[in-house]
């Protein structure tokens, strides 16, 4: 039941509140709702699902562990993806370089053999770029690109000024123009 | 030609630009073929980027299954949030320092209007001998009125001392909430 923008019909802050009382069903409501754009956060961090969905677990238990320090008057979205940002760091960190990333299929149901091939290659190629970006312009990016977050949401989410935020993304960007000029071009 | 806008194209891309800026940046484009170069450019690079989609994962309900597997069987944020509380004597501290200093003025208010009414009417009163000047009523208030800058400056300092630890705490538990460095 989400709009657009991911906002709910019965408001983040009821199961917030009922959750810091220890209402485990209102922290299990949260964790459904946030569960695709937090494993979705991991998964551009790390680029590997099972040490992604590892991660955002590991960061949903955290999150249930600091929820009475969360401030209401920051966005709950920006609280959460820092510390699902942290645990795929975390993650990534114990497992493995982040210049190595999953291979696994990408395929698209509705593309042939040759496509989702081709279509594989193209997603590896950019994820392998992503993951070549430092990570403080990894992070901004993919919170900009992927969980489509305001430059205020990220600069409170990562406690850098929102003038850092544009700069970073700005660098982010120009990375990948280069690295990824050739995918650029075809299309 | 009015000079490019390429420095607001990246904010006009994701959404970020005010109206105004907006629409300057909207009419530029209209005319400019290397400004929209570049705002073609950064939506090509969105669109590359979104077209890896994330790869079927877990389904939510089981996922959330899993998650409550994991948790800990007491939640453990009322216990820290306990332990970031300052304990209620500090809290008592500016109220301890108001009420020292309402009953000191109060004190020697009564002492100052006493030896007043002392000197101008009689002999000093037996209480206030030995500790207090004797010398006359000048002195006996100028010895007042320093004692009470003096007491004045004592819980100045204790009160700023009392602020500045407890903004220094509330600054501490606000950043320590929001950044995930720490959690």
């Amino acid at each position: 039941m989400t709009s657009p923008h991911g906002t709910f019909e019965i408001d983040d802050r009821d199961l917030i509140a009922r959750a810091q009382q220890g209402d485990r069903q209102a922290f299990t409501e949260l964790v459904t709702r946030h569960q695709a754009g937090v494993v979705s956060l991991a998964y551009r961090m790390c680029g590997d699902l099972r040490l992604a969905e590892d991660a955002a677990q590991d960061a949903f238990v955290r999150v249930w562990q600091n929820l009475n320090s969360y401030k209401p008057q920051y966005a709950f979205r920006s609280w959460l993806y820092r510390i699902a940002a942290n645990a795929a760091l975390d993650a990534l960190r114990r497992e493995r370089p982040a210049a190595e990333i999953d291979q696994g299929s990408l395929a698209d149901p509705a593309a042939g053999p040759e496509g989702t091939v081709e279509q594989d290659q193209r997603a590896a190629q950019v994820r392998r770029a992503i993951a070549q970006l430092s990570e403080p312009l990894r992070m901004v990016l993919i919170l900009r690109e992927y969980q489509e977050l305001t430059y205020q949401e990220i600069a409170d989410a990562l406690d850098i000024p929102v003038g850092t935020v544009m700069s970073r993304l700005n660098s982010a960007r120009a990375l990948l123009r280069k690295e990824l000029l050739v995918l650029l071009e075809e299309t | 030609m009015n000079p490019h806008v390429i420095e607001w194209l990246a904010a006009y891309h994701d959404g970020e630009l005010p109206s105004g800026r907006r629409q300057q940046v909207e009419e530029h484009l209209k005319d400019c073929q290397t400004c929209r170069a570049e705002l073609d450019a950064l939506q090509g690079l969105s669109s590359l980027l979104k077209a890896d989609p994330l790869p079927a994962h877990t389904p939510p309900e089981r996922f959330a299954a899993q998650v409550q597997l994991r948790l800990p069987r007491a939640s453990l944020s009322h216990a820290r949030q306990k332990e970031g509380r300052l304990p209620r004597w500090v809290l008592g501290v500016p109220l301890a320092l108001i009420g020292v200093w309402a009953f000191m003025q109060a004190a020697l208010w009564v002492t100052s209007a006493t030896l007043t009414a002392d000197q101008l009417f009689g002999s000093q009163a037996a209480l206030f001998n030995g500790w207090l000047p004797t010398g006359g009523l000048f002195e006996t208030n100028a010895s007042l009125f320093l004692f009470n800058i003096v007491l004045l400056v004592v819980i100045t300092v204790l009160w700023s001392a009392w602020m500045a630890l407890w903004l220094a705490w509330e600054k501490n538990k606000n950043q320590s909430s929001l950044k995930g460095s720490v959690i």
